[in-house]
């Protein structure tokens, strides 16, 4: 990392997280049980292995990364699973609650 | 003139008709056999090849829960119908699929073993994967589980490739994809390794196969542990209903006294694999357990089903009229203390033996299956853990003795909590964090390898910012609440958040501390929790 130097807020803490040698702790929770390690941007934690570069707040960009099944295990892909998955909430900061689960309920 | 012969043929008529509405409606058709259903559901695309054999389905073997979810895909994917051709109903037909399959291409005992969390939703488990290229192209956005509970062909492993860039096209171009040739690393490295090492003919498939089936139809004495609530004691009494299905009946009570108690339903998948559906008091819950090759105990995880983070490591002993003991609650006691102990079995008879240094000083109650006794520690007795006897019957490192404790920790030492409700469809995920005590062992030194884990004990509970970004971003104010007496978190509500920094989430990175008092002199331990968002996807495995 010498001879990049950060520009901005996001790559300032890339920068401050590898010197504190935090990115080998990233490595390590990125492998909580069902949590997705794609951190670009993350679903459960961030590059940094917390939350505060997570997409604040997360509905603000939620499609924008649900439509190309960015967390196909987390988040109902658009693209090509659950193409109505967002049919009755065209706002995900506005309609977030109409977003419902997509494994159907096993009642046996 | 009223013609008595007429009314009487036609009452007659009646008669026969009504009989015969009844037949039909108190006599539901005979459902189909699995092959007829796939036949009628699924060989339209996967063409028979040979007798029981079908394209594709036949070069796979899974978990009941991975049969459930490849079913469930072809109906949302493929808008496959689940048909019964005797007129039984679409899910009912699913259902026989699920037990047809888990029972014929299954996987052994010893082939689940390892991977048994994620059936048990034991979702803070950390998972170690065996090189580096499997986590980051089979494990970046699943568990690792969800392919080590499958057994393919090489064929199949390929194909499930192409699946995967098909159904998730972003694949190549995440991170960790687009940073190398994935397609190429996936077809010419993963799916060798992934033949090499989950190959769908195996020596253990082969020997379970031709082992012997057993009826669970049993009493049984279960003993357990709930983090959050303690240990537990109780009963579960099962009987057969055919073809592999026991109605259930449950009952038992934690330390403190709250019952558990209700009935439901169980499955047994595979010669082994028990799943039973049961609602306790308001609650309903899920068994997912494994039979031990002779049939006599059942054990994994009891958990709610809609907060799968509330479950209860069991164990279910067949009761077969011998006498054993299963457990002492609570597990651990302090040299120079006196105390009560409960000690739990089947058929208890004789005198309880704690073994040197521990006096039984009275026996407060007891029947066959559970002896409650009052006891003194000697401050001389030996700490580790020890073997335990009623009568002539003993259990293994039934209880630990300990001088003092030298080390806390928390566990689980990771955890994840989610934040949920708020009039949304997912309801927030708690974290529920045990203290665990250790000594130091024989060498002295506490953090080292010959540490005594003595157990779990009662603490005070707080959390913390984890991080300074934590402390900027308030992310104790907003993330959710400690209960200080239970270690139970409850993050906040789901949704932006207009009072925080970019309306974001509450979300939030926090050290867990716990705390407890030994000889009037505060210890800590502590652990992480990571407050985050919900997620909509929550199949059987994750």
């Amino acid at each position: 990392m010498k001879h990049l130097k950060p520009l901005n807020e996001k790559a300032q803490l890339l920068d401050k997280a590898a010197e504190e040698g935090g990115v080998d702790e990233v490595v390590a929770m990125q492998t909580v049980a069902g949590c997705t390690a794609t951190t670009d941007p993350g679903w459960e934690v961030d590059m940094f292995g917390g939350v505060a570069g997570l997409c604040q707040p997360m509905e603000a960009d939620l499609y924008g990364c649900a439509d190309p099944c960015w967390w196909p295990a987390q988040v109902p892909d658009v693209m090509v699973t659950y193409p109505d998955w967002t049919g009755d909430a065209p706002s995900a900061g506005k309609d977030w609650r109409k977003l419902d689960a997509v494994f159907p309920e096993d009642d046996s | 003139m009223l013609n008595i012969g007429k009314l009487t043929r036609a009452m007659s008529l009646l008669a026969l008709t009504c009989s015969a509405q009844v037949i039909a409606e108190a006599s539901p058709p005979v459902p189909s056999s699995p092959r007829e259903i796939i036949v009628a559901s699924c060989s339209g695309c996967h063409a028979q090849n040979g007798e029981g054999r079908w394209f594709r389905i036949s070069d796979q073997r899974k978990t009941p829960e991975a049969w459930q979810m490849t079913l469930v895909r072809m109906e949302l994917v493929h808008q496959a119908k689940f048909v019964d051709p005797a007129g039984g109903d679409s899910q009912a037909a699913l259902r026989t699929l699920v037990k047809y399959f888990a029972d014929t291409q299954g996987l052994a005992p010893a082939e689940s073993a390892p991977y048994r969390y994620i059936l048990e939703q034991e979702l803070n488990t950390i998972e170690q994967h065996d090189t580096e290229q499997f986590r980051t192209m089979c494990a970046r956005c699943h568990t690792g589980a969800r392919v080590a509970l499958q057994r393919r062909t090489e064929d199949e492993w390929r194909n499930l490739v192409h699946f995967h860039l098909g159904q998730f096209p972003t694949t190549e171009y995440q991170m960790m994809g687009r940073d190398r040739d994935w397609l190429g690393l996936a077809l010419n490295e993963v799916v060798p390794y992934l033949n090499e090492h989950f190959p769908l003919q195996t020596d253990a498939w082969q020997q379970w196969q031709s082992a012997s089936r057993h009826n669970f139809e049993a009493s049984w004495r279960v003993v357990g542990s709930m983090p959050g609530r303690g240990a537990f004691s109780g009963t579960m009494v099962t009987a057969a209903k055919g073809d592999d299905h026991y109605s259930v009946a449950f009952n038992g009570q934690f330390e403190d006294g709250e019952t558990l108690e209700g009935s439901g339903s169980a499955v047994v998948y595979t010669g082994y694999e028990w799943r039973a559906s049961l609602k306790l008091g308001d609650t309903r819950y899920r068994q997912v357990l494994a039979s031990t090759s002779d049939g006599g105990e059942l054990t994994g995880r009891m958990f709610q089903r809609e907060h799968s983070e509330w479950g209860l490591r069991m164990q279910a002993v067949r009761d077969t009229g011998q006498s054993s003991v299963l457990a002492v609650q609570p597990g651990h006691l302090r040299t120079g203390s006196e105390g009560s102990l409960r000690i739990v079995g089947t058929n208890l008879k004789g005198d309880v033996n704690l073994g040197p240094g521990l006096k039984v000083l009275e026996t407060v109650s007891r029947d066959k299956d559970q002896v409650l006794v009052r006891f003194r520690a000697e401050a001389t007795a030996a700490a580790g853990a020890r073997a335990i006897k009623v009568g002539a019957v003993e259990l293994a490192d039934a209880i630990t003795v300990f001088g003092k404790i030298d080390r806390l920790a928390v566990e689980p030492a990771y955890a994840v909590g989610r934040v949920g409700g708020n009039e949304g469809s997912q309801p927030a995920v708690q974290a529920i964090f045990e203290a665990i005590a250790w000594g130091a062992g024989d060498d002295g030194q506490a953090g080292t390898a010959d540490d005594l884990r003595i157990g779990p004990v009662t603490a005070q509970w707080s959390v913390a910012p984890y991080t300074e970004q934590a402390v900027q971003d308030q992310d104790l104010r907003f993330a959710g609440q400690m209960e200080k007496d239970s270690g139970v978190f409850t993050p906040a509500a789901a949704g932006p958040n207009p009072e925080r920094k970019y309306q974001t989430n509450n979300a939030g990175n926090l050290k867990v501390i716990a705390t407890i008092e030994q000889d009037g002199k505060p210890m800590q331990g502590d652990g992480h929790l990571m407050v985050t968002v919900q997620r909509w996807n929550n199949p059987p495995i994750r």
